[in-house]
């Protein structure tokens, strides 16, 4: 359908070397620079805060993230000192505690995650040679609910009262624990995983749908690679702590005991659901690290990377395996021994990819020439530290092993060692590979090798004497010791190296942040490497690339000399913007062959003020506010809808582009060809995952508990689930129908559709509230776990009925038409994963109960 | 916040010593002379919670497997980075194609493949022996905040012999162990004698130890369960099994009367301050299940769950700052009492053997 | 550069599984995620509700280890297949042909074969040396 001759590109392609060979007139490439120039101009003085533009948002990520690192850092400092003698009162042990929470939850969910993000929306448009991502503005709303989400966790250690129950949160602990310090954690980085999904939804439409023509899959940059992985990996492992804090925050606010035993419940659930996010999360801040180690290798080697299928294998080898580990994280909880087996047989089993990747590196260094350099010698070392990492990582692998050193600073020291090695290291020296790109200017080599062997040498003066801490006994988290333990010595050993690392991330913080203005310009490719974003302008442009380039190798820097001079002169594609539009290209997923000229969205304060009030239904419940809660919940939808309306799947002005060489492109799409479909089903897959997540407490509360559900508990009322079900299924199928009468010329049929699909949709939330009304969930888990899931459909409904009156509206003000209704596809695939929630929510709520 | 407020400073529990010398100490205040005694108390802890010093059969056996593992590690350690080493700085020039195709498929797929299968199978190998059931004596440990309640159920036990903060276990022998807690996930770990075991409220875990070498051995909590987790240990001791046999029948018996003038005193004040409402004491009225079962506490190693040790001054510091000595923790400080009515109860309580 | 780009209408007759095979790569590791999570689940229901069954439960897994590794070796052998090494000598399908792409994914798809075997087997290993639901 989506095909339909009147949407597909026209003209030649693949251009051939004759059309390339072609000059274009130098009054045309001023023309178009100029015109590209004026519709990428980021905002200037006041408004620059409104700028969406990758480059922008990227490095505001980048520096927010890293910011939170520097300040998660220096509590690990206060603690160090804390812990420097036996029986020290720096900090008393509530504080230690909060620090030890802030440390773990900051350094993972401020510094790790949105680093990854920050790094992947700054550079992957430059490695596939575009111009932006796919939804820049929803990258500006991640990073702005990132900004609120961080500043709001961590400023509650100024108040004294941040979390203190770890960045585990293990109830019953957490559930217990007065004061908001758990809601502030819950609610507050809830937050922020939503705005992770975001990104992981950008980066996986940016990967695969928007690389430039010819790039095939099996000659993209292996960062691109990665970040399909690491993406795909958070859209699966992220949506179980949602739901786990979906029904943690219920717990808290509302008693409904998922976690209490006393009442049925279980805190086992909550460590499934955390470690089933907790053990990829490891990998997801590893793999886009050593992406980046795939990238400077190859450029250090003057050669390809050797073994590119083998790195390919390790990286998706790594992800699938990496989500049958999470229980190694328990296995100390009693779980069957066979059990434990599974767990432990996966977590050795992940160590050939990872072990497979690294040696992919030495062989390209052993194939190559070696050019040691400053990124090259921070990679070195991270390999140095990350090896040592991922042998205590084999050893504790190993449950029995396991069994001594778990909860000890054996683990505190083997975690360090992974991720100084697995991802700060290797972000650094990608930091001191990629600044001449983002900056156009050199940091400083001197300083950087102080900075690297200050470093270096802190982690092991550091981390390797907690080795024998925690062999000699003892635990993680303990704010004190006593003198007699013989652990004295060795934790003021690792307090002088935790001051060593910090000097050596100050004198890169000088680097980083010194003025730079007597210093030269780069060259434009300084390192001399082979991939597509050493093709960017010194100085600085904001258009990404001049023009998109046609490429046909994996290093088309090295391969294709006359590449870059052809970019510049824009001899590729959309090389101008006759309109003033800001837009990229879109590519297929296998092929890269061009697609449509994608429109793409620019500056807005709309972002801001969608994140502002998205921000406040979160924080507001904190502290049991509900009533502003709802009011800025309804706000946020109010902007995130005009944000939709005025700027995404606008009818064009023009139904083709002249996209150059020849080719003429499409500039509206609908359905699976449209970035925006991508962008929902991608979303709804971990929307779903989290469904499932919850779906998956009933099955491990039937499993886990001899009395669920309890001898003669009252069920739902089935007459009404069944109603419910027939009804949410009902409007799904008038979506369905409202979007093929609409495509065939039908409007008044898709407009009464639209117009009974939501009646029905409410009616279908209304039966399920009613079918679980008579049951009290704080009496007992069961009925909890009813009345969550009734929450949990009912709240998707709404969203569908929004999305349904949006399509309405939009038919009768002339954004939705036969021929563009981008809007209605979107609409309804949202509903089919909807449609399959109501009948997975009817069966588990209405049949389930009764058979079980 | 007031919660927070309380309990701002927290002077840290000295160790628990086991020679005359120390309990014999006079505390407190010594903290300034006590570097020396501090080095030479060094030598007599050490180990005590080690993994590295194993007394026990579970210990032993995770003590080798480590060993084989720290071996393998260096070996493969010192080969990966010595290679990079080598390609780097060494020979950087280019090296044979033949030989870095060849490293990927047999350095990186063949080798760990049969390594880690062979170290899987030897980790999966030993598990089930680590969780063989005992030989007739249970244990029962509760975790509380922040101290352990235990019972001794020995083969045919109707009643339990009630202790609390301290393990006694025979040597020679495999005992089994119950474990759970009375409000959040504690974890219970004694590193001479074997691996750690998580405590669930409403989830009954098992472990089983079986001591090989008398001797006096330290457990801790290695779950973080509050704001005083680092403060909850015991004593764990091995023992001869006739010794172990005698120890638990003088465990069982009520408490002895006081035989010193001090010591009733400190028995009336004991009833008076209405200790008994959480403390028992067997052969008293006082019968409270709050706190800690108090009837043989005289004859136990440390005070506070491993915090303190055993000297009058301890059990003095004890009762008058318990929430100095251990944050927030649930009995309150006894610190209205005069200085000698506080002696008076303590050397009540230490004679309470 | 250009001259190895064949003309778009040989390149759909010849290697046309363009929309499949993204997936298909990931068959053989989604293989293994069945065969651990069917395991993992059996091993949690029979411990929990019929500890007796375990050596019921050791020979099903046996049985699944069998199936799942056959389903791998055939996907193995399809991704080889499609690779193709033995006729074209390329290990690397390093241009920005169909034909390279077409053989860089079944090389792909081999070596996740090839992993996802080598996890199967491994989970496989705690059944053989477990005996009880202890």
């Amino acid at each position: 359908m989506s095909d339909r001759r009147d949407m597909a590109p026209e003209g030649p392609y693949p251009p051939t070397d004759a059309m390339l060979a072609e000059k274009v007139p130098q009054n045309v490439q001023k023309r178009q620079a100029e015109e590209l120039r004026a519709a990428w101009a980021p905002p200037k003085g006041w408004r620059y805060p409104t700028a969406v533009n990758n480059s922008e948002v990227g490095l505001w990520y980048a520096l927010t993230a890293f910011g939170f690192m520097l300040l998660a850092g220096v509590l690990a400092l206060a603690m160090r000192l804390q812990l420097a003698v036996p029986g020290n009162d720096v900090l008393s042990a509530d504080r230690f505690n909060q620090f030890f929470t802030m440390h773990g939850s900051a350094m993972m969910f401020l510094f790790a995650v949105p680093m990854f993000e920050a790094i992947a929306i700054l550079i992957l448009p430059a490695f596939l040679g575009g111009r932006d991502m796919p939804f820049p503005r929803l990258s500006a709303f991640g990073f702005w609910c990132f900004v609120i989400g961080g500043t709001f966790v961590m400023g509650s250690l100024l108040f004294n009262v941040a979390p203190t129950a770890g960045w585990f949160m293990y109830p019953p602990l957490a559930t217990q624990d007065e004061g908001p310090g758990s809601d502030i954690w819950l609610l507050g980085l809830s937050f922020i995983e939503i705005a992770s999904i975001a990104a992981a939804v950008e980066l996986i439409v940016g990967a695969l749908k928007c690389r430039p023509p010819g790039m095939r899959v099996n000659i993209m940059p292996l960062y691109a690679w990665y970040v399909l992985v690491v993406g795909g990996m958070i859209l699966f492992a992220f949506p179980p702590l949602i739901a786990g804090d979906f029904l943690f925050e219920l717990e808290r606010s509302f008693d409904w005991p998922f976690f209490d035993p006393t009442r049925g419940g279980d805190p086992m659930l909550w460590q499934h659901l955390f470690w089933i996010f907790g053990h990829p999360e490891v990998y997801i801040v590893f793999l886009p690290s050593i992406a980046i180690a795939a990238m400077v290798v190859p450029t250090v080697a003057q050669r390809p990377i050797v073994g590119y299928s083998w790195i390919v294998l390790s990286a998706v080898g790594t992800g699938f395996l990496s989500f049958g580990l999470w229980v190694h994280h328990m296995f100390t909880t009693g779980l069957p021994n066979i059990s434990l087996g599974f767990f432990s047989a996966a977590s050795e089993a992940v160590v050939i990819p990872t072990g497979i990747q690294l040696l992919a590196f030495a062989a390209t260094l052993i194939a190559g020439r070696v050019r040691m350099s400053l990124p090259m010698l921070w990679i070195a070392g991270a390999l140095a530290i990350f090896t040592a990492g991922g042998l205590t990582g084999v050893m504790i692998g190993i449950a029995p092993f396991d069994w001594q050193v778990h909860d000890t600073y054996f683990i505190v020291a083997h975690l360090h060692y992974v991720l100084f090695g697995g991802m700060v290291l290797p972000v650094i020296g990608g930091v001191y590979y990629f600044y001449p790109f983002i900056r156009k200017k050199m940091l400083s080599d001197r300083l950087g090798r102080w900075a690297f062997w200050l470093i270096f040498t802190g982690v092991n003066v550091t981390f390797l004497p907690m080795h024998l801490t925690g062999l000699l006994g003892m635990p993680r988290r303990v704010f004190t010791y006593s003198d007699g333990m013989g652990w004295g010595w060795l934790n003021l050993i690792s307090t002088v190296g935790a001051f060593v690392i910090a000097a050596g991330f100050a004198v890169f913080v000088w680097d980083l942040l010194r003025p730079k203005g007597s210093q030269p310009r780069i060259a434009r490719n300084p390192w001399d490497a082979g991939t597509l974003e050493w093709s960017h302008d010194v100085p600085e442009e904001y258009w990404g690339a001049r023009s998109i380039p046609h490429i046909t190798s994996r290093y088309p820097l090295w391969d294709d000399k006359g590449l870059v001079e052809r970019m510049d002169a824009g001899r590729y594609y959309l090389p101008d913007s006759p309109h003033g539009h800001r837009e990229t290209l879109v590519t297929s997923v296998i092929d890269a062959t061009p697609e449509l000229a994608q429109r793409v969205t620019g500056p807005t304060w709309i972002t801001l003020w969608a994140a502002a009030f998205t921000g406040g239904a979160f924080i507001f419940p904190t502290f049991h506010m509900y009533p502003p809660a709802i009011i800025c919940a309804a706000f946020a939808i109010v902007c995130i809808v005009y944000w939709l309306w005025t700027a995404t799947a606008r009818p064009p002005a023009h139904e083709m582009r002249d996209a150059g060489l020849g080719l003429r492109l499409p500039t509206y799409a609908s359905g699976p060809k449209a970035v925006g479909w991508w962008a929902v089903w991608i979303t709804m897959l971990g929307d779903a995952t989290a469904f499932a997540s919850v779906v998956f407490g009933f099955f491990f509360y039937w499993t886990a508990k001899a009395d669920f559900p309890p001898e003669g508990a009252q069920h739902a009322a089935a007459g009404w689930v069944a109603l419910a079900t027939l009804a949410l299924v009902l409007s799904w199928a008038l979506t369905l129908g409202a979007r093929e009468w609409n495509r065939a010329g039908r409007v008044a049929a898709a407009r009464a559709a639209l117009v009974a699909a939501p009646v029905l949709a409410a009616g279908g939330a209304g039966a399920l509230i009613l079918s679980v009304l008579d049951l009290t969930p704080s009496a007992h888990v069961y009925p909890a776990l009813m009345w969550a899931l009734m929450v949990w459909v009912s709240a998707h409904a709404l969203v569908g009925i929004i999305m349904q009156l949006y399509c309405l509206a939009g038919s009768f003000a002339g954004k939705l038409t036969p021929r563009y209704d981008a809007d209605l596809w979107n609409v309804t695939l949202f509903w089919h994963f909807l449609c399959l929630t109501a009948l997975v929510a009817g069966a588990v709520i209405g049949l389930a109960p009764r058979v079980l | 916040m007031e919660r927070r407020a309380a309990h701002a400073r927290t002077p840290v529990g000295r160790s628990m010593e086991p020679t005359e010398r120390d309990r014999d100490r006079v505390l407190p205040g010594a903290r300034a002379g006590s570097v020396l005694l501090g080095l030479s108390m060094l030598a007599a802890c050490e180990g005590r919670q080690s993994v590295l010093a194993p007394a026990g059969a579970d210990a032993r056996v995770l003590g080798d497997l480590f060993m084989v593992m720290l071996v393998g590690a260096v070996v493969l350690w010192l080969s990966v980075n010595g290679l990079f080493f080598y390609v780097t700085r060494i020979n950087p020039a280019a090296l044979s194609k033949r030989f870095a195709n060849g490293l990927i498929v047999g350095g990186g797929l063949l080798l760990p493949s049969v390594v880690l299968a062979g170290l899987l199978g030897y980790g999966l190998s030993i598990m089930p022996d680590q969780r063989a059931p005992g030989d007739g004596l249970t244990l029962r440990v509760r975790g509380e905040q922040w101290w352990w309640r235990v019972e001794y159920w020995p083969e045919g036990a109707d009643a339990p012999i009630v202790s609390a903060n301290e393990i006694r276990l025979p040597v020679g022998q495999r005992a089994d162990i119950l474990l759970d807690s009375a409000r959040v996930i504690h974890s219970f770990w004694i590193p001479a004698l074997g691996g750690k075991m998580d405590m669930f409220p409403g989830r009954e875990t098992r472990l089983s130890l079986h001591p090989e070498k008398p001797g006096r051995y330290r457990g801790q909590c290695a779950e973080f369960c509050g704001t005083s987790h680092a403060l909850m240990a015991f004593e764990a001791v091995a023992m001869p099994p006739e010794a172990f046999d005698a120890w638990l029948r003088q465990q069982e018996a009520p408490a002895a009367a006081p035989a010193t003038a001090q010591g009733q005193r400190g028995a009336r004040i004991f009833a008076r301050e209405g200790c008994g409402a959480c403390h028992t004491v067997r052969g008293t009225k006082a019968r409270g299940l709050v706190g800690p079962d108090l009837t043989h506490v005289g004859s136990r190693l440390s005070l506070g769950a491993g915090t303190l040790g055993t000297t009058l001054a301890d059990y003095e510091t004890w009762i008058a700052h318990t929430g100095t000595v251990k944050p927030e923790v649930e009995m309150p400080a006894y610190d209205h009492l005069d200085p000698a009515d506080r002696a008076d109860l303590a050397h009540y309580l230490k004679a309470l053997e | 550069m250009a001259e190895h780009q064949p003309a778009p209408d040989e390149e759909r007759r010849e290697f046309r599984e363009e929309r499949e095979s993204l997936w298909r790569i990931t068959l053989a590791p989604a293989t293994w995620a069945v065969h651990f999570v069917i395991c993992y689940a059996a091993a949690a229901v029979v411990c929990a509700k019929a500890p007796d069954s375990i050596g019921t439960l050791r020979l099903g897994i046996g049985a699944l280890t069998l199936l799942a590794l056959g389903l791998i070796g055939w996907l193995g052998w399809r991704a080889w297949v499609q690779w193709d090494v033995r006729t074209t000598g390329d290990y690397r399908n390093p241009l920005g042909e169909a034909e390279d792409r077409h053989q860089f994914l079944g090389h792909a798809a081999v070596l996740l074969s090839v992993i996802s075997a080598l996890g199967v087997l491994y989970v496989a290993l705690p059944a053989l040396f477990i005996r009880s639901c202890g």
